[in-house]
């Protein structure tokens, strides 16, 4: 494979910039049904009500990360045939397992005795949950968030394989075509789109958390 | 005739997946404005009688009545509202500054925010903390004393008739154990709560005590005044708990004018005396006077006038009558 500059800069500021909508698509749409399907989930597993399913729940979400995105893509094929659809939902699926197990954890890593002063205090469960256990568990959750935006945003490129287009669509263009630069200036916009998501999500945080931890 | 504030009836509790009771059958009243120390070994069940009573622990059988209302009948959150808690860990929350853990109840009871912030001042001052230092400060940038302060005037801000105390000075050093202990009992003669105290440590008990309850393996072996108990031990276990020095521990809690030979009976003692010590002071401390003084005799004064004289033979004498049955 060659590389010529002329047609690398052509590629990053002509060819590649009306995929970036289509990418960020793909990785926050993912993203945001996985925080909504896997953050109550999570929270629902750290309540004495559930508790004694989290080993259950949690061995679906593992199974969800060992299977390839490519083989959920070929499971989901039959059903909802080719593009975006099926692409959303093989990132969804990858996306969710992060998430839960940093809710669990960061849950289950409030100090006891914090919980149980709170309740003497006459907290109800509902007020313990939002104004104790959730500000406090916040930063655990938040990067379990951040692993699965910056995961998203790299599986996305995939999506193209099924027609889901995407940064993908550039990379697998300039592989199919034997153009470094395509490859090269693909690859350059993920992993852009991956470090200010990251870096987005931090800002997020830091509004909301509590002050002591700033 | 005082009033009995809190009252358990026949308080049983087995938790889920155990034989044996943690509390077995356990029947005791506290009078109002006492502070009712639970004193035995770990694991005897003191501290699922204290969580009994605001409904951390739900009881298995037996009713614990609070002013004469049954708290199975009042709704758990509201009755813990009305009930100071202080645990040995104290739990501050880490996220909130010292204003906002304080004023935690109060907020949960909608006071206004004037009202708040007022009381917040308040008790800082009263648990000897200087509100413009510290309100603004989270639980971390205090010493381990600072959190135990603020644990104690968290569970006071809502003025609460009833406080219950978990080992509330057990995570801090003895010096700063002893200072918050004194300073506690001085602002119970202010607030005179009705507190349920729990600690392991019989000296902390006694100090601490206007009732001790001594506990072991879910039952209750002896409840009495610390001078009863002191005193006349029911059994081994709480000879063995009290220590072989029970004899010396009275002298602390005994008052020097209950042990003097009266001025009256022999006038010319008293005019040997060359120190002194105040009637209402320990006996222990007339022991400290006569060894710094190298004498056998302290006068008792009674403000200016001198009362009484208490020898070394009369001390001798006494923790012989206490302490004799021990070999």
């Amino acid at each position: 494979m060659n590389f010529e500059l002329e047609r690398f800069l052509e590629a990053m500021f002509e060819r590649s910039p009306p995929f970036i909508l289509e990418h960020l698509q793909l990785v926050l749409i993912p993203l945001g049904i996985a925080v909504a399907i896997a953050f109550p989930v999570g929270v629902l597993l750290t309540r004495p009500r559930f508790r004694h399913y989290t080993g259950r729940v949690m061995s679906i979400f593992n199974a969800g990360q060992t299977i390839p995105p490519l083989a959920v893509i070929a499971v989901f094929f039959p059903f909802l045939g080719l593009g975006y659809r099926p692409a959303v939902i093989a990132l969804t699926i990858y996306a969710l397992l992060p998430i839960a197990r940093n809710t669990l954890a960061g849950l289950a890593g409030v100090p006891l005795e914090v919980k149980d002063a709170a309740r003497g205090m006459g907290m109800t469960e509902w007020q313990i949950l939002s104004q104790v256990e959730l500000p406090i568990s916040l930063p655990v959750v938040m990067s379990g968030i951040k692993t699965s935006a910056v995961l998203t945003a790299g599986t996305a490129a995939l999506a193209a394989l099924v027609g889901g287009k995407g940064m993908g669509a550039v990379i697998f263009a300039g592989i199919n075509f034997f153009r470094m630069e395509l490859i090269l200036a693909g690859t350059i916009y993920i992993g852009i789109i991956a470090v200010l998501l990251d870096r987005l999500l931090t800002y997020i945080e830091g509004c909301m958390a509590p002050s002591y931890m700033k | 005739m005082l009033e009995k504030l809190i009252q358990l009836h026949q308080i049983k509790k087995v938790f889920p997946n155990t034989n044996i009771p943690a509390v077995d059958e356990i029947t005791f009243s506290i009078e109002k404005g006492n502070i009712c120390v639970f004193v035995g070994p770990s694991g005897c069940g003191k501290t699922t009688i204290l969580r009994m009573i605001n409904r951390l622990v739900e009881p298995t059988s037996g009713n614990i009545f609070i002013d004469g209302e049954n708290v199975l009948n009042v709704d758990s959150d509201e009755l813990r509202r009305r009930i100071g808690y202080v645990i040995q860990q104290i739990g501050l929350l880490p996220h909130r500054t010292i204003e906002q853990n304080v004023g935690l109840v109060p907020r949960l009871l909608k006071w206004p925010e004037a009202k708040i912030t007022q009381r917040v001042v308040e008790l800082l001052e009263i648990v000897g903390l200087d509100p413009a230092e510290s309100a603004k400060k989270y639980p971390y940038q205090l010493s381990g004393g600072q959190m135990q302060r603020v644990g104690v005037a968290r569970a006071l801000a809502a003025d609460p008739p009833i406080m219950l105390m978990d080992e509330p000075f057990g995570a801090v050093d003895p010096i700063v154990r002893g200072r918050l202990q004194d300073e506690f009992l001085r602002l119970q003669q202010e607030v005179k709560k009705t507190i349920c105290f729990v600690t392991h440590d019989i000296n902390e008990a006694i100090k601490m005590g206007d009732y001790i309850v001594v506990m072991n393996g879910g039952k209750l072996v002896q409840q009495g005044t610390p001078m009863e108990v002191l005193s006349n031990p029911v059994n081994h276990f709480v000879k063995d708990l009290i220590g072989d020095d029970r004899g010396v521990k009275l002298l602390d809690l005994t008052r020097a004018e209950s042990l003097m030979t009266a001025v009256t009976e022999s006038p010319a003692a008293a005019n040997d005396c060359f120190c002194f010590i105040d009637a209402i002071q320990p006996v222990k401390m007339a022991l400290e006077v006569m060894m710094k003084n190298d004498s056998d005799m302290v006068g008792i004064r009674r403000g200016k006038n001198v009362v009484g004289t208490l020898s070394w033979a009369d001390i001798k004498k006494h923790i012989h009558k206490i302490s004799g049955d021990q070999e």
